[in-house]
């Protein structure tokens, strides 16, 4: 559920823009040698989560380093906040995720934010208060003194990540923010964008993965080439305006047929479809790795965070975040795990008579009952209610 | 200032974390203890004191400096191959500020490493001198352990070149020269108008008049000394030259002379006392040398005579010496960080090398700029050829001579090691010359390299 549905904030000013970018390579005698970004143009507003989706090599990267002055672009202007991206004051305004979590090797992760809290000028107790409640929420408590050249890729992600926050940024640009994390550290680090956009932070995140994208993203640009392809709200690039999903709780054999044959009279058969919706691979897991810690098991390296720090939450809209993530947390939670069966229906173009049959047995012939949804939600929600308290500190 | 010293702090961090500075205090440490063990000395206790601090004064300046520079070049270079720096720079912290603080953790860790390295030199000579009989460790303590103040007669160029021309003239009225053949004329007059101030004929007596300046008001009632180095062009059968001296003005001063010949060898320096108050009261000493020989004696005008007086402690003086080697080292790390500034670590490493052994060898150069030509001399000739490459490199190798000058015109070694004073002017000319003005220079241009460099055109490497 992208978080554009439920942001009020879109609107507000542009934070970022870009007009007509060009990044040519050159080599040594200045002879063109990759048009790395070519003619770019796109703007971004506060609050926003603007997605830059592509392949490998589309200028994705390109780009974010381009924004933040770490190349210089070949043709083109970009103004973030008003200014041009080498400004220095401005940068206090940002936090940056790089592709690689490119940090000393020989410091801590203490160490480490402590050393990017002074370049940006917090006093002590401010940066020791940061550190503690950023190592806490990326699930690195306990591993405060252990150099980060130790660390698996996953926890120079999470430190990295950290070191992002520790300005309490009002641009984060956060390029492949996922890569390297497990499934648990993924939605972690979606959830914890939604929560800041909530908060008028405005996120540019950089994705070869389009899960991560269509999780989180109001608005994407998508590249190929060097040349951005399509650009839009998701609801405007993957909306089909020529199709209609209905989903329903499991129906009846007759009802199901009724409404079949009421939809039969406009249109071919051909062109209707029903089956089971299912919940996607990375809920499943979730919900796996919930109920196993739930039975103690022990793991090492970092522990999963889930709570958004004290600094990053002050002045947020709690009520909004809460409805936007208990929505994300309840729905694929609530079939019950062992027994995926069939909760609802969703009818499509393009049916198929016998999956028809073989969906409506269950309900024809109930030789085991599945679980009934209205007995699984309190679990679920109370559950989600929890992971929510701990990720906004809100009121259980 | 805070974000300029989290960036030096990281240097620091780096050489404890990567056991950089253990390994290079204990290198210093085994230097300093170990090569006077295995040294050779001339069985004096001035002599091996002189050598002791000769050489691990050098052999400190010689690791430090090597070690600076490839710190230098690799705190910076690095940083870009291994992209942290994308990540530093994206924060509110101008480029200049990263580059000023990696030379002022540099900087600091030579501190500390220089204080270690010379806490070590100076407790090693207090406690060898500690243990010498009282005799020997007086005239150390005169010698060696002391600063001491210098007065030379002045070395007029001005005056040697304004001779050359007067000659040259004569000359030129008397025979023609071919135009070509002018350089070498007068370079060859020059030498000679050199020779007449310098050498002193068999029979013959040659006068100096030095002045003591100020320091005369603090010399009263105190015995001087004579430091003096002469050369001979023959040997003579005992290996060692007779000189009579006289030192005073009468009847306008006291004087001293010699009862009979000192014997003194040729090409080597030689110290020794004379009375007090010899000199005049606008404070001019006049020594006069008598050359009782049958071959002439040549008194180098650089350092053929010299009055030294004592002037202060060792240890204040042994500081500002230590002083002056570390602003070779804020130099160097300035050079790395130059050169780290555009090029990649190796590349920066060999340029900054060889950057500074073009400095250590400026000799071709002078040579160079002298004979006024880069190309080789006609053989048969024996004049040097000429050509357009003069023109841009003789101009070009004046001004590298010049720089290279501001930086070799401090000797902290040569002085520690006769017990010459290291005056607080000196320390603070070198502090102006080596660290602002080529320091400055370099930390300029390296700073707007770093940045207009784009600095996220690396893969990380790490």
């Amino acid at each position: 559920m992208p978080a554009a549905d439920s942001n009020l904030q879109s609107n507000g000013e542009v934070v970022v823009s870009v007009r007509g970018l060009t990044k040519v390579f050159k080599d040594f005698w200045n002879r063109p040698k990759a048009r790395a970004v070519d003619g770019v143009d796109f703007e971004v507003r506060q609050g926003e989560i603007f997605g830059l989706l592509g392949p490998n090599g589309s200028g994705k990267s390109t780009t974010i380093k381009l924004l933040l002055g770490l190349l210089n672009p070949t043709k083109g202007h970009i103004e973030i906040f008003g200014h041009s991206p080498r400004h220095v004051q401005t940068k206090s305004r940002i936090g940056y995720l790089p592709e690689e979590s490119y940090l000393y090797r020989y410091l801590n992760s203490r160490e480490t934010l402590d050393f990017f809290g002074n370049l940006f000028h917090l006093d002590k107790a401010d940066r020791n208060n940061r550190a503690e409640q950023l190592l806490d929420m990326v699930g690195l408590g306990k591993t405060q003194t252990r150099a980060v050249g130790e660390f698996s890729k996953g926890m120079q992600r999470r430190i990295g990540l950290a070191q992002a926050l520790i300005n309490d940024p009002e641009l984060i640009i956060l390029d492949e923010p996922t890569a390297g994390l497990d499934p648990i550290g993924c939605r972690e680090v979606k959830d914890l964008i939604i929560a800041l956009a909530k908060r008028g932070k405005t996120v540019i995140l950089s994705s070869h993965l389009l899960s991560d994208v269509e999780d989180v993203c109001d608005r994407v640009v998508i590249y190929y080439g060097g040349k951005i392809q399509a650009n839009g709200t998701l609801k405007e690039l993957l909306a089909k305006p020529d199709s209609l999903r209905i989903t329903t709780p499991v129906l009846s054999r007759e009802t199901l047929e009724k409404v079949l044959a009421t939809i039969r009279h406009d249109i071919s058969t051909g062109e209707v479809r029903v089956d089971n919706p299912t919940q996607n691979l990375e809920s499943y897991f979730l919900d796996v790795v919930a109920k196993a810690k739930l039975a103690a098991h022990e793991t090492s390296g970092a522990q999963s965070g889930a709570k958004v720090a004290e600094y990053l939450r002050a002045g947020g809209d709690a009520q909004q975040t809460t409805e936007k993530v208990l929505g994300k947390l309840s729905l694929p939670q609530a079939a019950p795990i062992e027994a995926p069966k069939p909760a609802s229906k969703t009818i499509a173009p393009g049916a198929d008579e016998n999956k028809l049959a073989e969906l409506v047995q269950p309900t024809a012939q109930p030789a085991k009952p599945a679980p009934k949804i209205e007995a699984a939600k309190p679990v679920d929600l109370s559950r989600a209610d929890e992971k929510l308290s701990s990720l906004l500190g809100g009121k259980k | 200032m805070q974000r300029i010293l989290a960036i030096a702090g990281l240097t620091w961090k780096a050489a404890l974390r990567f056991k950089l500075f253990l390994v290079i205090a204990v290198l210093l440490i085994l230097a300093v203890v170990g090569l006077p063990l295995i040294i050779k000395d001339d069985g004096t206790a001035q002599g091996f004191t002189q050598i002791i601090l000769t050489y691990t004064l050098s052999a400190i300046t010689a690791l430090l400096g090597l070690s600076t520079l490839w710190l230098a070049c690799g705190t910076l270079a690095r940083d870009i191959e291994e992209c942290q720096i994308q990540v530093v720079v994206t924060k509110p912290v101008a480029r200049w500020q990263v580059w000023i603080g990696k030379w002022l953790g540099i900087v600091s860790l030579n501190v500390v490493l220089l204080a270690i390295s010379g806490g070590c030199v100076f407790g090693l000579l207090q406690w060898r001198a500690g243990k010498l009989p009282a005799a020997e460790q007086k005239i150390l303590r005169e010698q060696i352990l002391v600063a001491r103040g210098s007065a030379k007669e002045p070395n007029n160029p001005a005056a040697i070149d304004a001779d050359t021309d007067r000659v040259l003239q004569e000359r030129l009225k008397s025979s023609a020269v071919e135009k070509v053949d002018l350089p070498e004329v007068r370079k060859q007059i020059r030498e000679q108008v050199k020779a007449a101030l310098q050498i002193v004929p068999p029979g013959y007596e040659r006068s100096w008049k030095i002045n003591l300046g100020f320091a005369r008001d603090r010399l009263a009632g105190k015995p001087l000394q004579l430091r003096v180095k002469f050369n001979s062009a023959q040997k003579s059968a005992s290996g060692t030259f007779g000189a009579l001296w006289m030192v005073g003005d009468p009847p306008k001063t006291k004087y001293w002379q010699t009862e009979a010949p000192m014997s003194l060898a040729p090409d080597t320096f030689h110290e020794f006392e004379i009375p007090p108050d010899l000199f005049d009261a606008n404070g001019v000493l006049t020594i006069t040398f008598a050359n009782p020989n049958q071959t002439a004696l040549l008194f180098p005008l650089e350092d053929g005579l010299e009055v030294l007086y004592p002037e202060g402690g060792f240890g204040l003086n042994f500081a500002r010496g230590l002083g002056i080697i570390f602003c070779w080292m804020a130099l160097l790390a300035a050079l790395g960080l130059l050169a780290a500034s555009f090029l990649s670590f190796p590349v920066a490493t060999f340029f900054a090398l060889a950057l500074l052994l073009v400095a250590l060898s400026s000799g071709t150069l002078a040579e160079s700029v002298e004979s006024g030509s880069v190309a080789a001399g006609n053989e048969e000739t024996g004049q040097a050829g000429y050509s357009i490459a003069d023109i841009v490199l003789i101009p070009a190798f004046k001004g590298v001579l010049a720089v290279i000058s501001l930086v070799k015109n401090y000797s902290p070694i040569d002085a520690l090691s006769s017990g010459r004073s290291i005056t607080w002017g000196e320390l603070g000319s070198a502090f102006a010359q080596i660290i602002l003005l080529v320091g400055g220079a370099f930390a300029v241009a390296g700073m707007l390299l770093f940045n207009r460099r784009e600095l996220a055109t690396a893969q990380g490497t790490q």
